[in-house]
């Protein structure tokens, strides 16, 4: 009962009906997806496929430094897809997003597999990794989505902010609503998972424990500490990010730095 | 020792990506109480010198001083709220007109300040010639003109002591012009208050004696009166 049923290559093939499916709609339809989804598909597989390769290894290595560098890795990759969607040339975000996102990533971490599920060693690779991993993927969507937000509302509500500082208002009080917005924008995904989880959808992580034998009393256990866990990482991330951001975007005369396109 | 309210000493700006500078080693000096007026035609950097004085930009090499203390040595918005600046475009928010007009004092540093009375922004409507508005309807129903004298109006309520008012009636008719220089010679005489304004109109002060300078070829001109 408990065995988990292995998928044989040719049934795995199978599953490519799917993509399949998706080609012929984006075909008949004349969507223009059909090359997205084509990389997609093989992106999916041949990164899976090295993830599941490099896994086994790490699991089986029981190497601190290996598992902390796969760690920094995930997050070079966070911050180099956060770089690609946030165009933004003037306001030097990077580095301080990067070592937030490190930082505090890695805090959640080590809270969640030492603290909460009380592993040893903390950095224990099987519980470690894919809740780095969990945290990174949710986190790094929230900060692309912030960003993307302040800088293009800066920008836009240019003549309001400079109009609030002329009045005499600090740089955090003349851009306290579009702060605001930029930091909520990023965390309703994040919120409205927490809304249908359980209801709408059985969250991946769930799924996979309860495929792979695990009593799904337990496998709950897990996700709502998994939810929890992202909520709170996205939220501190997002906000400590967006806060050191926001600064970068006046000067140290509290001038907005940031000019129209 | 007697500083000038406002002293600006060996001024240059130049926009990120020009290969020239908008003026290069301007010097003025305005003393308080004064009504400086500076004329240009577009695009002379008369804007862009109103910024640099509450500090919108930044130089690349000057000194501004405000009573003889050097401007980026004053918390930015202790100085905005002593030299208050209004922009060409006067920008409101969308919510009823006492809302626009109370907003200064919602920033810490003028949250000392006395609120004003609902009698007080009455009386102040009717004297800058905004008799028809209503301090309960939506400030972005109203006219450019009355937009203008609002925005005006707004600055004052944090008693400045400076104002620097941007081409105040670049978007206005010959009415709603003659309004708000009238307010602008009125303030200046009534409260004493120092006023610099920009434009590129033919105005000239009709009832205050101002001092007038011409701003081209990068540098600034006194006007023979």
């Amino acid at each position: 009962m408990n065995q988990i049923i292995d998928i044989s290559t040719g049934k795995l093939l199978l599953a490519f009906l799917f993509i399949i499916a998706a080609q012929a709609s984006s075909l008949f339809y004349h969507l223009g997806l059909h090359r997205d989804i084509t990389i997609g598909a093989l992106r999916t597989f041949a990164q899976l496929f090295l993830m599941g390769y490099v896994l086994t290894y790490i699991l089986g290595s029981d190497n601190f430094l290996l598992t902390v560098s796969i760690f920094a890795v995930m997050v070079i990759s966070a911050m180099s897809i956060i770089k690609g969607r946030v165009k933004e040339k003037q306001i030097a975000y990077i580095l301080p997003t990067f070592l937030t996102m490190l930082v505090t990533y890695f805090a959640t971490a080590v809270f969640v597999s030492g603290m909460i599920v009380g592993t040893t060693p903390w950095w224990e690779p099987r519980y470690f990794i894919p809740t780095g991993g969990m945290v990174i993927g949710n986190s790094m969507s929230a900060i692309a989505i912030a960003l993307e937000r302040l800088f293009g509302e800066l920008r836009r509500q240019r003549e309001v902010v400079e109009m609030k500082l002329a009045l005499g208002a600090d740089y955090r009080e003349a851009s306290s609503d579009v702060f605001r917005n930029a930091v909520t924008a990023g965390m309703i995904p994040s919120i409205n998972a927490m809304m249908g989880v359980g209801l709408v959808f059985i969250p991946g992580m769930m799924s996979g424990q309860i495929l792979s034998g695990t009593d799904p009393l337990i496998a709950i256990r897990y996700q709502i500490v998994v939810m929890f866990m992202l909520v709170g990482s996205t939220a501190v991330t997002s906000l400590i990010v967006m806060l050191i951001i926001r600064r970068r975007c006046f000067g140290v005369g509290e001038e907005l730095l940031l000019s129209p396109r | 020792m007697n500083h000038p309210l406002l002293e600006i000493r060996n001024l240059s700006f130049t926009y990120e990506g020009a290969s020239s500078p908008v003026f290069e080693r301007l010097d003025l000096a305005v003393g308080s109480g004064e009504f400086i007026l500076i004329k240009g035609t577009s695009g002379t950097g008369k804007s862009t010198l109103l910024r640099l004085v509450c500090r919108l930009n930044k130089p690349q090499c000057g000194t501004i001083l405000f009573r003889g203390r050097d401007i980026t040595l004053i918390p930015p918005a202790e100085l905005r709220s002593s030299i208050s600046y209004v922009a060409q475009v006067p920008q409101l928010v969308d919510a009823p007109v006492e809302e626009n007009l109370l907003l200064p004092f919602a920033f810490r540093v003028n949250r000392k300040k006395a609120l004003p009375r609902h009698e007080d922004l009455r009386a102040m409507l009717d004297e800058f010639y905004l008799d028809g508005v209503t301090l309960g309807q939506s400030a972005l129903k109203l006219s450019a003109g009355q937009k203008q004298r609002l925005a005006i109006m707004r600055s004052i309520l944090q008693e400045p002591e400076m104002m620097l008012l941007d081409e105040p009636t670049s978007a206005l008719d010959a009415e709603s012009a003659a309004m708000v220089f009238s307010i602008t010679e009125r303030l200046n005489t009534s409260r004493k208050m120092t006023i610099m304004t920009v434009t590129h109109s033919d105005y000239r002060p009709e009832t205050i004696k101002g001092v007038m300078y011409r701003l081209e070829n990068r540098s600034l001109k006194l006007m023979p009166e």
